[in-house]
């Protein structure tokens, strides 16, 4: 009755009374589609709030057991009776290697970014975006496994002792590079957590300096600006909200990468001075040991993923704080 | 030159004293411009005078733009577009492909169709340029911040707010922001790719005003759609047809008795 009634001919012919009844048809349409994509919508809200509860339900009894006192101990003894468990090391790990992931991901992706949209020639174009797509296409247990047969072998065997006789009489610098050589390390992680989260930063820095008009660069350029201070003065202000909501997808990946990690962080619960030592984060901690666990170890293993579930939280949250005080300092 | 009159035009009541040669500042020869394959000017021959305000006139797609983006080598930012011929601003040779372009674009200014702040404050947008080129203190670039805008007639309107944002000002501040940003680099030559299209009608009175202030310390170029506005401000009109430059002589004389008859056509209305 509906697709008749829509037809022209049928309503010119049928008078006032049937396009009232045709549009009272759409009208159940929409009312339809208004309630779907609300469902839609709010069941986000539902399975965010179930996941929060079951995690809290599974780690009360840690909870109830360390208090806060698994914040800040570092000592993870699974085995011992009774078990002793903190998450500092786990902690340390995963900000560790995120951090020095983003410090290298960052200006990498932007450059390619850069110089894919500003410098880069007509044909050249193609092969390297493809390149760069096809890197987040790889699975991240092929990472892993480069990291341990290759990177690894790379960073133990040639890095770490150049990096060793660098900064031999540097004071800081040869505590955060010393130590004995080792294929699984927080650097070896961080490394391929900068490979993977590249794509995220270059692909949205790309589109978003798309964004910016052409005749605002012309303007720069006509002011006599060189290339490098088009980019730094005119295009990465324009498109800041976007660059750093790439960023942030970038870092909320890397925060919760597992498997590439597990393979290659060497799942040591010991904090040392030394990036090149293995550690821990906290989705490889809880990869590794959740299958071998049971009772309080389990709890505090869900403890932890709570805690990566906070941590993620305030770091996204506090770049959206950065970000408003980078408005505010723009002048808005 | 006998005083033929197109009697309804507009500059007509205006005395015809041919305007004193000005030395020139930019000149031309035999310059051609290729978008590729498409030759887009013809042997363009013109000399820009220093101080004076030169007009360029014509139906859209002329080439009047494209002839203004030579001047400062805006076109060298995207590839397959080449200038050929000769194109010397006082002794030096625009064309050159080794000339230092940031040099060039800091002494040959350009002011956009639509506004263009950049995306920071309306001080930081005068000082950015100034710091391209210049390492003062804090309060000499004060004063050239001020100096600038006053030279862009701003200063009252935004004395009071130069760190908000200069994408908060209306579409006319807006212009005359770009307008202070290109004076405060001090450069020799500046270019006005149609100014006014995109502003009020108060608005455009103002920056004609402010062109003409400018054309005591600057060789001028503006690209203009609107006849009267070429008229009032100008003193030197170009009239552009199909690549070509067909006519260019003073502005009253373009206005009242051009001697080609599609310029004639063109200033009454007859196309374009």
């Amino acid at each position: 009755m509906a697709d008749m009634a829509v037809q022209s001919d049928v309503m010119e012919a049928a008078g006032p009374y049937d396009r009232a009844k045709a549009l009272s048809a759409f009208k159940l349409g929409d009312a339809t589609f208004y309630w779907v994509t609300r469902i839609s919508a709010i069941s986000v809200l539902v399975i965010l709030g179930g996941i929060i509860l079951s995690l809290i339900v599974g780690a009360w009894p840690a909870m109830r057991e360390y208090g806060f006192a698994f914040l800040w101990t570092q000592r993870w003894a699974p085995s011992a009776d009774p078990p002793i468990l903190g998450a500092v090391g786990p902690v340390y790990g995963t900000l560790v290697t995120s951090a020095i992931a983003m410090l290298i991901a960052i200006p990498v992706g932007i450059g390619i970014a850069v110089f894919l949209t500003e410098l880069c020639p007509q044909w050249l174009r193609r092969p390297i975006g493809i390149a760069v797509e096809l890197l987040a296409g790889i699975p991240s247990i092929i990472y892993g496994m480069w990291g341990f047969f290759v990177l690894g072998p790379f960073l133990a065997n040639t890095f770490q002792p150049f990096m060793i006789r660098i900064f031999e009489n540097v004071p800081v610098l040869n505590a955060v590079f010393a130590g004995p050589p080792s294929y699984l390390s927080l650097f070896n992680a961080s490394l391929i957590l900068a490979i993977m989260v590249l794509p995220f930063i270059t692909a949205i820095s790309v589109d978003v300096f798309k964004t910016v008009p052409p005749v605002l660069k012309e303007a720069a350029y006509g002011m006599g600006c060189t290339t490098w201070e088009v980019v730094r003065n005119v295009v990465i202000p324009y498109t800041r909200v976007g660059v750093i909501g790439g960023v942030m997808l970038a870092l909320g990946r890397a925060l919760g990468e597992t498997m590439a990690v597990t393979f290659i962080i060497g799942n040591s619960f010991r904090i040392s001075s030394s990036i090149f030592a293995p550690g821990t984060t906290i989705s490889a901690a809880i990869a590794s040991e959740f299958a071998e666990s049971d009772g309080l170890h389990q709890s505090g293993l869900i403890l932890l993923g709570l805690l990566l579930f906070v941590l993620t939280f305030f770091v996204l949250a506090g770049a959206r704080l950065m970000l408003l005080r980078l408005e505010k300092k723009a002048g808005k | 030159m006998t005083e033929l009159s197109v009697s309804t035009t507009v500059a007509s009541h205006v005395p015809q004293v041919p305007l004193p040669e000005a030395a020139p500042k930019v000149t031309a020869r035999n310059l051609n411009f290729y978008y590729g394959e498409h030759h887009a000017l013809k042997n363009i021959n013109l000399t820009l005078g220093t101080n004076r305000v030169t007009a360029f006139i014509g139906p859209s797609g002329c080439g009047k733009s494209t002839l203004l983006r030579i001047f400062n080598r805006m076109y060298d930012l995207y590839p397959g577009q080449r200038a050929v011929g000769q194109l010397m601003l006082d002794q030096t040779n625009i064309l050159d492909a080794k000339l230092d372009l940031n040099l060039l674009r800091a002494r040959v200014g350009m002011v956009f169709q639509k506004p263009t702040p950049f995306p920071m404050t309306i001080y930081e947008n005068i000082a950015f340029g100034i710091r391209l080129y210049e390492k003062i203190s804090k309060s000499e670039m004060d004063d050239r911040v001020e100096k600038a805008l006053r030279g862009g007639a701003l200063w009252n309107e935004v004395k009071d707010k130069l760190n908000a944002s200069g994408l908060s000002l209306s579409g006319g501040q807006q212009q005359r922001l770009c307008i202070a940003r290109t004076v405060a680099v001090r450069p020799e030559v500046i270019l006005f790719d149609e100014p006014c299209s995109a502003l009020d009608p108060i608005s455009t009175a103002k920056v004609e005003e402010l062109i003409q202030e400018l054309s005591e310390d600057y060789t001028i170029a503006i690209v203009t759609h609107n006849m009267q506005q070429a008229a009032r401000v100008s003193d030197k009109t170009a009239f552009m047809y199909l690549g070509e430059l067909i006519e260019f002589d003073d502005t009253n004389k373009i206005f009242t008795s051009p001697s080609d008859r599609r310029t004639q056509d063109y200033i009454t209305g007859r196309f374009g």
